[in-house]
Protein backbone atom coordinates (compact mmCIF):
# COMPACT_ATOMS: atom_id res chain seq x y z
CA UNK A 1 0.00 0.00 0.00
CA UNK A 2 2.41 2.67 1.52
CA UNK A 3 6.10 1.89 1.19
CA UNK A 4 8.70 4.31 2.58
CA UNK A 5 12.52 4.29 1.17
CA UNK A 6 15.43 6.17 2.48
CA UNK A 7 13.02 8.62 3.20
CA UNK A 8 14.90 12.08 4.57
CA UNK A 9 13.77 15.57 5.21
CA UNK A 10 16.61 18.02 6.86
CA UNK A 11 15.70 21.74 7.44
CA UNK A 12 19.16 23.20 7.55
CA UNK A 13 21.11 21.29 9.87
CA UNK A 14 18.41 19.43 11.51
CA UNK A 15 17.63 16.25 10.36
CA UNK A 16 14.12 15.45 11.43
CA UNK A 17 14.20 12.94 9.44
CA UNK A 18 17.27 10.71 8.27
CA UNK A 19 16.88 7.85 6.31
CA UNK A 20 14.06 5.52 7.50
CA UNK A 21 12.11 2.89 5.54
CA UNK A 22 8.94 0.92 6.14
CA UNK A 23 5.90 -0.75 4.58
CA UNK A 24 2.54 -0.94 5.02
CA UNK A 25 0.12 -3.37 3.81
CA UNK A 26 -3.44 -3.19 2.95
CA UNK A 27 -5.82 -3.54 5.23
CA UNK A 28 -3.74 -3.32 8.26
CA UNK A 29 -3.11 -0.69 11.36
CA UNK A 30 0.61 0.41 11.49
CA UNK A 31 1.75 2.80 14.25
CA UNK A 32 4.30 5.09 14.14
CA UNK A 33 5.58 6.05 17.77
CA UNK A 34 8.72 7.57 19.51
CA UNK A 35 9.77 10.75 21.60
CA UNK A 36 8.85 13.96 20.80
CA UNK A 37 10.97 15.50 18.08
CA UNK A 38 11.75 12.37 16.58
CA UNK A 39 10.33 12.90 13.45
CA UNK A 40 6.91 11.63 13.18
CA UNK A 41 5.18 14.16 12.35
CA UNK A 42 7.47 15.37 10.02
CA UNK A 43 7.16 12.33 8.05
CA UNK A 44 3.31 11.96 7.73
CA UNK A 45 4.09 15.52 6.23
CA UNK A 46 6.07 13.97 3.74
CA UNK A 47 3.51 11.65 2.56
CA UNK A 48 0.73 14.35 2.44
CA UNK A 49 3.00 16.27 0.40
CA UNK A 50 2.86 19.73 3.24
CA UNK A 51 6.57 18.98 2.89
CA UNK A 52 9.50 18.10 -0.22
CA UNK A 53 11.68 15.39 1.23
CA UNK A 54 15.19 15.83 0.61
CA UNK A 55 16.10 12.60 -0.30
CA UNK A 56 14.45 9.40 -0.45
CA UNK A 57 11.15 7.91 -2.36
CA UNK A 58 7.59 7.69 -1.03
CA UNK A 59 5.74 4.64 -2.85
CA UNK A 60 2.00 4.45 -2.89
CA UNK A 61 0.54 1.53 -4.94
CA UNK A 62 3.86 1.46 -6.65
CA UNK A 63 3.97 4.63 -7.65
CA UNK A 64 6.52 7.02 -6.52
CA UNK A 65 4.30 10.37 -5.33
CA UNK A 66 7.00 12.49 -3.83
CA UNK A 67 7.00 14.98 -6.31
CA UNK A 68 3.17 15.18 -6.73
CA UNK A 69 1.79 18.27 -5.66
CA UNK A 70 0.22 18.59 -2.46
CA UNK A 71 -3.66 18.78 -3.78
CA UNK A 72 -3.39 15.87 -5.85
CA UNK A 73 -3.08 12.84 -3.45
CA UNK A 74 -6.31 13.23 -1.91
CA UNK A 75 -7.20 12.15 -4.95
CA UNK A 76 -5.04 9.33 -5.25
CA UNK A 77 -6.53 7.89 -2.10
CA UNK A 78 -4.49 10.02 0.83
CA UNK A 79 -6.47 11.46 3.56
CA UNK A 80 -5.45 12.41 6.85
CA UNK A 81 -6.32 14.38 10.23
CA UNK A 82 -4.12 16.80 11.82
CA UNK A 83 -2.27 16.75 15.43
CA UNK A 84 -3.53 20.58 16.09
CA UNK A 85 -7.04 20.23 14.88
CA UNK A 86 -7.29 22.07 11.76
CA UNK A 87 -10.92 23.09 10.07
CA UNK A 88 -12.09 25.92 8.24
CA UNK A 89 -14.25 27.70 11.32
CA UNK A 90 -16.08 30.20 8.83
CA UNK A 91 -17.48 27.41 7.07
CA UNK A 92 -20.43 24.97 7.75
CA UNK A 93 -19.56 20.82 8.88
CA UNK A 94 -21.01 20.67 5.53
CA UNK A 95 -19.35 22.34 3.73
CA UNK A 96 -15.86 21.06 5.46
CA UNK A 97 -17.11 17.93 4.43
CA UNK A 98 -18.02 18.77 0.88
CA UNK A 99 -14.66 20.76 -0.07
CA UNK A 100 -12.69 17.17 0.52
CA UNK A 101 -15.01 14.93 -1.10
CA UNK A 102 -14.90 16.63 -4.58
CA UNK A 103 -11.28 15.01 -4.85
CA UNK A 104 -11.55 11.61 -5.80
CA UNK A 105 -10.77 11.16 -9.28
CA UNK A 106 -14.11 10.07 -10.91
CA UNK A 107 -14.79 13.54 -10.53
CA UNK A 108 -12.03 15.11 -11.65
CA UNK A 109 -12.62 15.71 -15.48
CA UNK A 110 -16.01 16.56 -14.91
CA UNK A 111 -17.37 20.17 -15.46
CA UNK A 112 -17.88 22.73 -12.79
CA UNK A 113 -21.63 23.04 -13.42
CA UNK A 114 -21.71 19.40 -13.53
CA UNK A 115 -20.62 19.25 -10.24
CA UNK A 116 -22.34 21.34 -8.76
CA UNK A 117 -25.73 20.25 -10.01
CA UNK A 118 -25.55 17.04 -10.87
CA UNK A 119 -22.73 15.66 -8.63
CA UNK A 120 -24.60 17.16 -4.96
CA UNK A 121 -26.88 14.09 -4.72
CA UNK A 122 -23.87 11.48 -5.03
CA UNK A 123 -21.79 13.61 -2.70
CA UNK A 124 -25.02 14.37 -0.27
CA UNK A 125 -25.14 10.74 0.27
CA UNK A 126 -21.56 10.21 1.03
CA UNK A 127 -21.23 13.14 3.48
CA UNK A 128 -24.44 12.09 4.98
CA UNK A 129 -22.81 8.70 5.98
CA UNK A 130 -19.69 10.56 7.18
CA UNK A 131 -21.86 12.79 9.36
CA UNK A 132 -23.55 9.66 11.17
CA UNK A 133 -20.41 7.50 11.47
CA UNK A 134 -19.12 10.32 13.25
CA UNK A 135 -22.24 11.52 15.39
CA UNK A 136 -22.30 14.81 13.53
CA UNK A 137 -26.02 14.81 11.53
CA UNK A 138 -27.54 16.89 13.87
CA UNK A 139 -24.97 19.77 13.41
CA UNK A 140 -24.65 19.60 9.51
CA UNK A 141 -25.24 23.34 9.09
CA UNK A 142 -23.58 24.96 12.22
CA UNK A 143 -20.23 27.05 11.30
CA UNK A 144 -17.63 24.43 12.12
CA UNK A 145 -15.92 27.01 14.63
CA UNK A 146 -19.09 26.36 16.52
CA UNK A 147 -18.28 23.09 17.33
CA UNK A 148 -16.86 21.49 20.52
CA UNK A 149 -13.53 20.18 21.03
CA UNK A 150 -14.72 16.55 20.76
CA UNK A 151 -17.26 17.23 17.86
CA UNK A 152 -13.83 19.28 16.32
CA UNK A 153 -12.02 16.31 16.26
CA UNK A 154 -14.63 14.00 15.13
CA UNK A 155 -15.57 16.46 12.00
CA UNK A 156 -11.71 15.93 10.94
CA UNK A 157 -11.98 12.51 10.81
CA UNK A 158 -15.51 12.81 9.29
CA UNK A 159 -13.78 14.88 6.48
CA UNK A 160 -10.70 12.06 6.14
CA UNK A 161 -13.12 9.62 5.75
CA UNK A 162 -15.56 11.96 3.24
CA UNK A 163 -12.73 11.68 0.40
CA UNK A 164 -13.38 8.18 0.72
CA UNK A 165 -9.06 7.56 0.95
CA UNK A 166 -7.40 4.09 0.22
CA UNK A 167 -5.25 5.47 3.70
CA UNK A 168 -6.03 7.08 6.22
CA UNK A 169 -3.04 9.27 8.04
CA UNK A 170 -4.63 9.91 11.61
CA UNK A 171 -2.00 12.30 13.29
CA UNK A 172 -2.05 12.31 16.99
CA UNK A 173 -6.11 11.52 17.28
CA UNK A 174 -6.12 10.75 20.73
CA UNK A 175 -4.30 14.09 21.80
CA UNK A 176 -6.62 15.89 24.63
CA UNK A 177 -9.36 13.19 25.10
CA UNK A 178 -10.01 11.74 28.08
CA UNK A 179 -10.00 8.01 28.82
CA UNK A 180 -13.97 7.61 27.81
CA UNK A 181 -13.32 9.65 24.48
CA UNK A 182 -10.17 7.73 23.85
CA UNK A 183 -12.45 4.26 24.18
CA UNK A 184 -14.39 5.52 21.81
CA UNK A 185 -12.32 6.27 19.24
CA UNK A 186 -10.27 3.02 19.98
CA UNK A 187 -13.58 1.66 19.09
CA UNK A 188 -13.82 3.85 15.58
CA UNK A 189 -10.59 2.70 14.80
CA UNK A 190 -11.38 -0.66 15.08
CA UNK A 191 -14.39 0.02 13.07
CA UNK A 192 -12.88 1.88 10.06
CA UNK A 193 -10.12 -1.08 9.48
CA UNK A 194 -13.34 -3.68 10.00
CA UNK A 195 -14.87 -0.61 6.77
CA UNK A 196 -11.49 -2.22 5.09
CA UNK A 197 -9.21 1.38 5.18
CA UNK A 198 -5.54 0.93 5.85
CA UNK A 199 -4.39 3.27 8.79
CA UNK A 200 -1.16 4.90 9.72
CA UNK A 201 -1.23 5.54 13.59
CA UNK A 202 0.99 8.33 14.80
CA UNK A 203 -0.04 8.33 18.75
CA UNK A 204 1.44 9.00 21.69
CA UNK A 205 -1.23 7.54 23.94
CA UNK A 206 0.75 4.51 24.07
CA UNK A 207 -2.18 1.73 25.42
CA UNK A 208 -4.34 3.11 22.49
CA UNK A 209 -1.43 2.22 20.02
CA UNK A 210 -0.83 -1.16 21.43
CA UNK A 211 -4.52 -1.80 21.94
CA UNK A 212 -5.05 -1.19 17.87
CA UNK A 213 -2.43 -1.42 16.26
CA UNK A 214 -0.85 -4.69 14.08
CA UNK A 215 2.65 -3.33 13.52
CA UNK A 216 4.46 -0.70 15.05
CA UNK A 217 7.30 1.34 13.73
CA UNK A 218 9.20 3.26 16.43
CA UNK A 219 11.32 6.04 15.51
CA UNK A 220 14.17 8.26 17.51
CA UNK A 221 15.98 11.79 17.02
CA UNK A 222 14.38 10.76 12.98
CA UNK A 223 16.03 7.04 12.45
CA UNK A 224 13.73 3.94 12.68
CA UNK A 225 15.00 1.94 15.64
CA UNK A 226 12.48 -0.64 15.77
CA UNK A 227 9.64 -2.23 13.88
CA UNK A 228 7.13 -5.42 14.66
CA UNK A 229 3.73 -6.38 16.67
CA UNK A 230 3.42 -4.25 19.47
CA UNK A 231 4.60 -7.00 21.55
CA UNK A 232 7.86 -7.27 19.93
CA UNK A 233 8.43 -3.62 20.19
CA UNK A 234 7.62 -3.42 23.75
CA UNK A 235 10.04 -5.93 24.59
CA UNK A 236 13.15 -4.07 22.74
CA UNK A 237 15.67 -2.79 24.69
CA UNK A 238 16.03 0.35 22.37
CA UNK A 239 12.71 0.97 22.37
CA UNK A 240 12.82 1.10 26.40
CA UNK A 241 15.91 3.06 26.70
CA UNK A 242 14.60 5.86 24.16
CA UNK A 243 11.23 6.32 26.01
CA UNK A 244 13.01 5.59 29.89
CA UNK A 245 16.44 6.92 29.42
CA UNK A 246 18.30 3.77 30.59
CA UNK A 247 17.44 0.20 30.12
CA UNK B 1 -37.38 60.81 -9.67
CA UNK B 2 -34.62 63.63 -9.06
CA UNK B 3 -31.56 63.50 -11.26
CA UNK B 4 -30.16 64.20 -7.54
CA UNK B 5 -31.26 60.59 -6.24
CA UNK B 6 -30.96 59.13 -9.95
CA UNK B 7 -27.16 60.10 -9.79
CA UNK B 8 -27.03 58.69 -6.37
CA UNK B 9 -28.50 55.72 -6.72
CA UNK B 10 -26.30 55.06 -10.16
CA UNK B 11 -23.15 56.15 -8.04
CA UNK B 12 -23.85 53.49 -5.24
CA UNK B 13 -24.57 51.01 -8.28
CA UNK B 14 -20.89 51.36 -9.92
CA UNK B 15 -18.79 51.27 -6.82
CA UNK B 16 -20.96 48.13 -5.70
CA UNK B 17 -18.99 46.62 -8.94
CA UNK B 18 -15.29 47.62 -7.34
CA UNK B 19 -16.28 47.02 -3.34
CA UNK B 20 -17.64 43.39 -4.74
CA UNK B 21 -14.35 42.87 -6.78
CA UNK B 22 -12.07 43.85 -3.15
CA UNK B 23 -15.00 41.48 -1.79
CA UNK B 24 -13.97 38.47 -3.73
CA UNK B 25 -10.18 38.49 -3.24
CA UNK B 26 -10.74 39.46 0.40
CA UNK B 27 -13.29 36.19 1.04
CA UNK B 28 -10.42 34.28 -0.56
CA UNK B 29 -8.20 35.46 1.73
CA UNK B 30 -5.72 38.19 -0.30
CA UNK B 31 -5.93 42.07 0.65
CA UNK B 32 -5.43 43.95 -2.65
CA UNK B 33 -5.12 47.41 -2.51
CA UNK B 34 -5.53 47.57 -6.21
CA UNK B 35 -8.81 46.89 -7.70
CA UNK B 36 -9.24 50.41 -8.71
CA UNK B 37 -6.83 49.86 -11.69
CA UNK B 38 -9.11 47.07 -12.70
CA UNK B 39 -12.31 49.60 -12.39
CA UNK B 40 -9.77 52.01 -14.71
CA UNK B 41 -8.93 49.56 -17.08
CA UNK B 42 -12.68 48.93 -17.63
CA UNK B 43 -13.17 52.34 -17.58
CA UNK B 44 -10.34 52.96 -20.77
CA UNK B 45 -11.47 49.76 -22.76
CA UNK B 46 -15.40 50.51 -22.96
CA UNK B 47 -14.54 53.96 -23.69
CA UNK B 48 -12.27 53.21 -26.60
CA UNK B 49 -14.28 50.45 -27.91
CA UNK B 50 -17.66 52.46 -28.39
CA UNK B 51 -16.13 55.78 -29.23
CA UNK B 52 -13.02 55.40 -31.49
CA UNK B 53 -13.72 51.82 -32.54
CA UNK B 54 -17.52 52.64 -32.84
CA UNK B 55 -18.50 48.95 -30.92
CA UNK B 56 -22.10 48.99 -29.38
CA UNK B 57 -22.41 49.94 -26.10
CA UNK B 58 -22.78 46.18 -25.33
CA UNK B 59 -20.19 44.91 -26.58
CA UNK B 60 -18.11 47.84 -25.49
CA UNK B 61 -19.21 47.03 -21.94
CA UNK B 62 -18.27 43.43 -22.47
CA UNK B 63 -14.89 44.29 -23.58
CA UNK B 64 -14.23 46.55 -20.70
CA UNK B 65 -15.12 43.65 -18.09
CA UNK B 66 -12.56 41.47 -20.41
CA UNK B 67 -9.61 43.91 -20.11
CA UNK B 68 -10.40 44.09 -16.09
CA UNK B 69 -10.38 40.04 -16.44
CA UNK B 70 -6.83 40.03 -18.13
CA UNK B 71 -5.25 42.52 -16.42
CA UNK B 72 -6.59 41.33 -12.61
CA UNK B 73 -5.71 37.83 -14.08
CA UNK B 74 -2.15 38.87 -15.22
CA UNK B 75 -1.63 40.36 -11.60
CA UNK B 76 -3.21 37.04 -10.17
CA UNK B 77 -0.30 34.71 -11.80
CA UNK B 78 2.49 36.84 -10.74
CA UNK B 79 1.04 37.32 -7.35
CA UNK B 80 -0.34 34.00 -6.85
CA UNK B 81 2.15 32.89 -4.15
CA UNK B 82 2.37 35.73 -2.47
CA UNK B 83 0.19 36.24 1.08
CA UNK B 84 -0.75 38.98 2.80
CA UNK B 85 1.02 42.28 3.71
CA UNK B 86 3.56 40.84 0.29
CA UNK B 87 0.41 40.28 -1.57
CA UNK B 88 -1.58 43.75 -0.83
CA UNK B 89 2.16 45.83 -1.71
CA UNK B 90 2.05 43.78 -4.99
CA UNK B 91 -1.44 44.52 -5.90
CA UNK B 92 -0.68 48.76 -5.24
CA UNK B 93 2.35 48.77 -7.28
CA UNK B 94 0.35 47.14 -10.26
CA UNK B 95 -2.42 49.43 -9.62
CA UNK B 96 0.01 52.52 -9.61
CA UNK B 97 2.14 51.66 -12.79
CA UNK B 98 -1.02 50.95 -14.34
CA UNK B 99 -2.35 54.57 -13.46
CA UNK B 100 0.56 56.15 -14.03
CA UNK B 101 1.03 54.28 -17.39
CA UNK B 102 -2.52 55.65 -18.40
CA UNK B 103 -1.14 59.14 -17.46
CA UNK B 104 1.47 59.00 -20.15
CA UNK B 105 -1.05 57.13 -22.96
CA UNK B 106 -1.92 58.87 -25.60
CA UNK B 107 -4.72 57.24 -28.46
CA UNK B 108 -6.69 60.04 -30.05
CA UNK B 109 -8.40 60.32 -33.49
CA UNK B 110 -10.36 62.58 -35.38
CA UNK B 111 -13.97 62.03 -35.01
CA UNK B 112 -16.55 65.04 -35.89
CA UNK B 113 -13.93 67.04 -36.37
CA UNK B 114 -12.49 66.74 -33.23
CA UNK B 115 -9.73 64.63 -31.12
CA UNK B 116 -11.47 62.12 -29.42
CA UNK B 117 -9.26 59.69 -27.37
CA UNK B 118 -6.98 59.23 -23.77
CA UNK B 119 -4.98 62.38 -23.52
CA UNK B 120 -2.65 61.23 -20.66
CA UNK B 121 -3.26 63.27 -17.82
CA UNK B 122 -5.84 65.27 -19.46
CA UNK B 123 -8.41 62.65 -19.21
CA UNK B 124 -10.69 60.81 -21.77
CA UNK B 125 -13.87 63.21 -23.03
CA UNK B 126 -16.79 62.24 -25.00
CA UNK B 127 -17.24 58.72 -24.58
CA UNK B 128 -20.71 59.67 -25.62
CA UNK B 129 -21.88 56.49 -26.43
CA UNK B 130 -24.57 55.58 -24.44
CA UNK B 131 -26.42 58.97 -24.71
CA UNK B 132 -26.19 58.77 -28.54
CA UNK B 133 -28.08 55.26 -28.61
CA UNK B 134 -30.70 56.68 -26.48
CA UNK B 135 -30.05 56.05 -22.92
CA UNK B 136 -31.43 58.38 -20.45
CA UNK B 137 -29.80 58.66 -17.07
CA UNK B 138 -32.76 57.04 -15.61
CA UNK B 139 -32.76 54.02 -17.99
CA UNK B 140 -28.88 53.95 -17.75
CA UNK B 141 -29.43 53.63 -13.71
CA UNK B 142 -32.12 50.69 -14.35
CA UNK B 143 -29.16 48.71 -16.87
CA UNK B 144 -26.52 49.30 -13.55
CA UNK B 145 -28.64 47.94 -11.02
CA UNK B 146 -30.03 44.95 -13.50
CA UNK B 147 -26.13 43.87 -14.60
CA UNK B 148 -25.43 44.75 -10.49
CA UNK B 149 -27.77 42.11 -9.62
CA UNK B 150 -26.86 39.94 -12.29
CA UNK B 151 -23.36 39.62 -10.75
CA UNK B 152 -24.59 39.63 -7.43
CA UNK B 153 -26.50 36.39 -8.58
CA UNK B 154 -24.17 35.13 -9.94
CA UNK B 155 -21.56 35.42 -6.82
CA UNK B 156 -24.19 33.81 -4.66
CA UNK B 157 -24.68 30.52 -6.26
CA UNK B 158 -21.19 30.58 -6.51
CA UNK B 159 -20.63 30.65 -3.18
CA UNK B 160 -22.99 27.91 -2.70
CA UNK B 161 -21.12 25.91 -4.67
CA UNK B 162 -18.10 23.48 -3.86
CA UNK B 163 -16.05 26.02 -5.75
CA UNK B 164 -17.28 29.32 -3.39
CA UNK B 165 -16.89 26.70 -0.26
CA UNK B 166 -13.27 25.68 -1.49
CA UNK B 167 -12.63 29.63 -2.10
CA UNK B 168 -13.84 30.90 1.19
CA UNK B 169 -11.83 27.55 3.14
CA UNK B 170 -8.36 28.39 0.94
CA UNK B 171 -8.53 32.23 2.45
CA UNK B 172 -8.98 30.77 5.49
CA UNK B 173 -6.09 28.59 5.55
CA UNK B 174 -4.76 27.93 2.56
CA UNK B 175 -2.29 24.46 3.66
CA UNK B 176 -5.61 22.81 4.98
CA UNK B 177 -7.18 23.81 1.30
CA UNK B 178 -4.26 22.55 -0.12
CA UNK B 179 -4.31 18.89 1.96
CA UNK B 180 -8.05 18.64 1.49
CA UNK B 181 -7.34 18.72 -2.62
CA UNK B 182 -7.84 21.92 -3.78
CA UNK B 183 -4.62 23.79 -6.45
CA UNK B 184 -4.74 26.70 -4.35
CA UNK B 185 -2.58 28.80 -6.75
CA UNK B 186 -5.00 28.20 -9.61
CA UNK B 187 -7.89 29.22 -7.65
CA UNK B 188 -6.35 32.47 -6.75
CA UNK B 189 -5.42 33.39 -10.44
CA UNK B 190 -8.72 32.48 -11.45
CA UNK B 191 -10.59 34.50 -8.42
CA UNK B 192 -7.94 37.67 -9.46
CA UNK B 193 -8.96 37.57 -13.21
CA UNK B 194 -13.45 37.30 -12.16
CA UNK B 195 -12.46 40.28 -9.51
CA UNK B 196 -10.74 42.14 -12.87
CA UNK B 197 -13.84 41.61 -14.69
CA UNK B 198 -16.37 42.32 -12.05
CA UNK B 199 -14.22 46.17 -11.30
CA UNK B 200 -13.66 46.28 -15.16
CA UNK B 201 -17.77 45.84 -16.15
CA UNK B 202 -17.96 48.55 -13.68
CA UNK B 203 -15.56 51.17 -14.74
CA UNK B 204 -16.97 50.60 -18.28
CA UNK B 205 -20.69 51.51 -16.89
CA UNK B 206 -18.96 54.78 -14.93
CA UNK B 207 -17.18 55.62 -18.38
CA UNK B 208 -20.29 56.22 -19.92
CA UNK B 209 -22.50 57.41 -17.54
CA UNK B 210 -19.99 60.20 -16.81
CA UNK B 211 -18.31 60.58 -20.60
CA UNK B 212 -15.16 61.88 -19.13
CA UNK B 213 -12.88 60.28 -17.49
CA UNK B 214 -9.27 60.82 -16.18
CA UNK B 215 -6.31 58.65 -14.37
CA UNK B 216 -6.75 59.79 -11.03
CA UNK B 217 -9.97 59.26 -10.89
CA UNK B 218 -8.29 55.58 -10.83
CA UNK B 219 -6.26 56.49 -7.47
CA UNK B 220 -5.42 53.93 -4.33
CA UNK B 221 -8.32 56.14 -2.21
CA UNK B 222 -11.00 54.04 -4.53
CA UNK B 223 -9.13 50.76 -3.84
CA UNK B 224 -9.08 51.51 -0.37
CA UNK B 225 -12.76 52.43 -0.34
CA UNK B 226 -13.63 49.76 -1.92
CA UNK B 227 -11.85 47.01 0.69
CA UNK B 228 -13.55 49.31 3.58
CA UNK B 229 -17.03 48.39 2.05
CA UNK B 230 -16.49 44.70 2.69
CA UNK B 231 -15.21 45.06 6.18
CA UNK B 232 -18.04 47.12 7.01
CA UNK B 233 -20.76 45.50 5.06
CA UNK B 234 -19.52 42.17 5.64
CA UNK B 235 -17.16 39.28 4.48
CA UNK B 236 -20.55 36.41 5.04
CA UNK B 237 -22.53 37.00 1.45
CA UNK B 238 -22.26 39.31 -1.25
CA UNK B 239 -24.57 42.01 0.03
CA UNK B 240 -21.87 43.02 2.45
CA UNK B 241 -20.29 45.27 0.37
CA UNK B 242 -23.72 46.53 -1.16
CA UNK B 243 -24.65 47.47 2.19
CA UNK B 244 -20.84 48.79 3.02
CA UNK B 245 -21.58 51.08 0.11
CA UNK B 246 -24.95 52.20 1.16
CA UNK B 247 -23.82 53.33 4.18
CA UNK B 248 -20.95 55.57 2.69
CA UNK B 249 -22.28 56.72 0.07
CA UNK B 250 -25.90 56.35 0.63
CA UNK B 251 -25.69 57.58 4.51
CA UNK B 252 -22.85 59.27 4.98
CA UNK B 253 -21.90 60.91 1.85
CA UNK B 254 -25.71 62.22 0.35
CA UNK B 255 -27.15 63.28 3.86
CA UNK B 256 -23.85 65.54 4.10
CA UNK B 257 -25.20 64.79 8.01
CA UNK B 258 -21.42 65.12 8.86
CA UNK B 259 -20.57 67.76 6.03
CA UNK B 260 -16.46 68.03 6.33
CA UNK B 261 -16.18 65.12 9.12
CA UNK B 262 -17.40 62.26 6.58
CA UNK B 263 -13.73 60.81 6.21
CA UNK B 264 -13.43 60.88 10.19
CA UNK B 265 -16.80 59.07 10.62
CA UNK B 266 -16.01 57.09 7.50
CA UNK B 267 -12.47 56.20 9.15
CA UNK B 268 -13.88 55.66 12.66
CA UNK B 269 -16.55 53.36 11.58
CA UNK B 270 -14.00 51.42 9.69
CA UNK B 271 -11.96 51.08 12.90
CA UNK B 272 -14.57 50.11 15.33
CA UNK B 273 -15.86 47.81 13.10
CA UNK B 274 -12.20 45.85 12.52
CA UNK B 275 -12.68 45.60 16.65
CA UNK B 276 -15.83 44.74 16.83
CA UNK B 277 -16.76 42.28 14.22
CA UNK B 278 -13.51 41.85 12.16
CA UNK B 279 -15.92 40.23 9.19
CA UNK B 280 -18.08 43.21 9.14
CA UNK B 281 -21.88 43.69 9.53
CA UNK B 282 -23.24 40.48 7.71
CA UNK B 283 -20.47 37.87 8.84
CA UNK B 284 -20.68 34.31 7.97
CA UNK B 285 -22.27 33.26 11.47
CA UNK B 286 -24.54 36.31 11.17
CA UNK B 287 -25.56 35.24 7.48
CA UNK B 288 -25.94 31.65 8.53
CA UNK B 289 -28.32 32.49 11.31
CA UNK B 290 -30.34 34.90 8.95
CA UNK B 291 -30.60 32.03 6.24
CA UNK B 292 -32.29 30.07 9.20
CA UNK B 293 -34.56 32.09 9.72
CA UNK B 294 -35.93 32.07 5.94
CA UNK B 295 -35.60 28.55 5.11
CA UNK B 296 -36.41 25.23 6.56
CA UNK B 297 -34.19 24.01 8.85
CA UNK B 298 -32.28 20.89 8.53
CA UNK B 299 -31.70 21.04 4.67
CA UNK B 300 -29.07 17.99 4.71
CA UNK B 301 -30.70 15.45 7.55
Amino acid sequence: MLEVRGLAKHFGGVRAVDGIDFAIRPGEIFGLIGPNGSGKSTTVNLVCGLYEPTAGQILFEGQDIARVPTHKRLALGLARTFQNIRLFANLTVWENLWMAENAPAHQAGTSFLKRWVGGRSDARERITRALEFSGLAHRADDLAGSLAFGEQRRLELARALAAKPKLLLLDEPAAGMNAGEIAQLDERIRALQGQGYTILLIEHHMELVMAVTDRVCVLNFGRKIAEGTPAEVQADPAVREAYLGTA
Amino acid sequence: MSDFAVGLISNIGMITFVALSAYLLLVSGSISFGQQAYFGLGAYAAGIATTLWDWPLALGLAFGALTGALGGGLVGALTRRLHGLYFAIATLAFAEMTRLALDLWRYQRPIGGELVGPDGPNGFAGIRRAFTDGWEPLSFMILIWVLLAGTMLVLILFERSRSGAALRGAGEDPVLARALGTDVARLRVNTAAAAGAIAGLGGGLYAHLNTYIEPRLFDVMLGVHALAYGIIGGLGTAFGPLIGVLIDIGILESSRLFQGWRMVVFGGLVALLLIWRPRGLLDEATVRRLRRLFTTPARHA
